[in-house]
């Protein structure tokens, strides 16, 4: 690099912006161009009182817009997309897999191959079935139907029929 | 006597008899326990037509149910849901011993039969262990639904508390009110006339129980009176049972039974003190309570969980221990029903 260095190419090599083998020419000039070498020294001086004018302007966030920036950093979601390919991370999905087929396993009848369940139900009717003879019980017929009715509310009308399957009569008629 | 001597006797007369009769009628029972076995026996004789409300009270919530209803002594009798929303329309038929359960949303009945038993007899026998543990006394008078009745209340003789209160009509021995009682006097439950009509012209089709044409039947439960041989019971069940050894003062066991539900034979067991009843169920086959869409809460005695749900006034507790499944159910409070449970496996 025999020609002197033009402006822009010493602007960037203040800044380190130049490639490598830019750079190193540059470099290797300005040790040689005392002309060179002075319009680097202005740039560089420029630069710094850029910088120390920038940073005497800097000003912080107040403090509340701050909180208020890393409340929403904190709060924001990733989409269900993000949220699946997270998932899907080896650090995870291995786990992941192993305790569903795990989970698979032991909720599958292989694992409890003689674990039956009752309807709950059934105990509330059964009791109110074989009390119906007691004198003076609420246990009629009528209230063998209504027997689901509190334990099963928020479900639907035809699940309380379902489930009000067994009546029986009851000792008396009228309020009994 | 002269005309005016005639007339102020007469008149004395007449209010000495009207004084009397008063007094007649408002007198109170010479024994309240007669008035209530009569009013047992009541609806065998006498017919209505009325409208009932139902309140069952849960530990942390109420349902009310209104029917209207048609009685013929002395087994007819025609339930019709006006509320909950949930049932109303559907209509409960009961001839003798069988029970006909219209659904009219599903468009199903379900016909089931009790165990043919002589009612009077066994209301009679059982009425005589209601008596063994509970003292019935007169406890005034009171207008139901437009009509005049006798009130007697029904008191624990060991804990002196009050167990049920009974509003009896004074012409026919009806009961037309009663309120049910929890340990400690909250309230369970009351049910109560709104109105009722006393006839006996009610027509034979509103006790119809001829399936409509695009209704599915299906055979509800058949079920047998509780047998009182408690050793070929346990043999039935094939497993050695636990008892509830802590049961309230006056609870017997009046009956056990064995059924077998999806393969599990499951062993019942009931107490009764004649006005409260328990239920115990078990079985060896691992068998846990499913709740469906019930909710049940959590709870925890001698260190192992359980769970349990309030329907109404009864509660339901289900747990393991020692290789059986139990489940009790009685219209206890859970602290009551817990107690109990404590006591089944020592």
């Amino acid at each position: 690099m025999n020609d002197h260095l033009s402006n822009d190419l010493l602007v960037d090599f203040v800044h380190g912006e130049l490639p490598p083998e830019l750079d190193a020419a540059a470099h290797v000039h300005l040790a040689g161009c005392a002309a060179c070498r002075e319009d680097f020294e202005l740039e560089a001086t420029l630069t710094e009182a850029l910088r120390a004018a920038a940073k005497a302007e800097e000003r912080e966030m107040p403090s509340l817009v701050n909180a208020a920036v890393w409340d929403r950093i904190r709060s924001a979601r990733p989409g269900p997309m993000a949220r699946v390919a997270a998932w899907l991370r080896p650090a995870y999905a291995l786990p992941l897999a192993a305790a569903i087929v795990a989970g698979g396993f032991f909720a599958s009848p292989l694992a409890h191959p003689s674990a039956p369940k009752i309807d709950a139900s059934y105990y509330l009717e059964a009791h109110a079935a074989d009390t119906s003879a007691t004198p003076l019980s609420e246990r009629s017929s009528a209230l063998v139907l209504e027997t689901s009715m509190i334990t099963t509310a928020p479900s639907s009308p035809s699940t309380l029929r379902a489930n009000g399957g067994v009546a029986a009569t009851g000792a008396v008629d009228g309020v009994h | 006597m002269g005309c005016t001597s005639f007339l102020r006797a007469a008149a004395t007369f007449v209010a000495v008899f009207a004084c009397a009769g008063a007094a007649s009628a408002d007198s109170q029972p010479d024994d309240p326990a007669a008035l209530l076995r009569e009013s047992l026996l009541a609806p065998q004789t006498v017919s209505y037509v009325g409208q009932i409300e139902t309140v069952r009270f849960s530990s942390n919530r109420a349902i009310a149910t209104i029917v209207k209803i048609e009685h013929r002594a002395p087994g007819l009798t025609r339930r019709w849901y006006v509320a909950p929303q949930e049932l109303y329309g559907d209509y409960i038929i009961t001839r003798g011993h069988a029970t006909y359960q219209y659904d009219t949303t599903n468009s199903k009945v379900t016909i089931s039969h009790a165990p043919e038993i002589d009612d009077q007899v066994a209301a009679s026998g059982n009425f005589e262990h209601v008596l063994a543990n509970y003292r019935a006394l007169y406890d005034g008078t009171e207008t139901v639904a437009d009509r005049p009745t006798v009130s007697i209340v029904l008191i624990n003789k060991y804990t002196g508390e009050r167990a049920m209160r009974a509003w009896i009509d004074r012409d026919t021995n009806l009961v037309l009110k009663k309120e049910e009682y929890h340990a400690g006097g909250a309230i369970a439950s009351q049910t109560r006339f709104e109105e009722i009509r006393y006839t006996g012209s009610i027509p034979d089709a509103i006790f119809s129980t001829d399936t409509p044409s695009h209704y599915t039947e299906v055979a509800g439960a058949h079920l047998m009176s509780p047998s009182l041989d408690l050793d070929r019971t346990i043999k039935d069940a094939g497993f050695s049972p636990y008892r509830p050894h802590d049961l309230p003062q006056g609870f017997i066991l009046i009956g056990a039974d064995v059924a077998d539900l999806n393969g599990v034979r499951t062993l019942h067991l009931l107490y009764s003190d004649g006005l409260r009843s328990i239920s115990l169920f078990e079985n060896a086959a691992n068998a846990a309570a499913d709740f469906g869409t019930m909710r049940p809460k959590t709870t925890h005695f001698e260190g192992h969980p359980a769970e349990y749900i309030e329907d109404g006034p009864t509660t339901l507790l289900t747990w393991k221990e020692h290789g059986l499944s139990f489940a009790l159910v009685g219209d206890q409070l859970l602290p009551e029903l817990v107690e109990i449970a404590q006591s089944v496996v020592p």
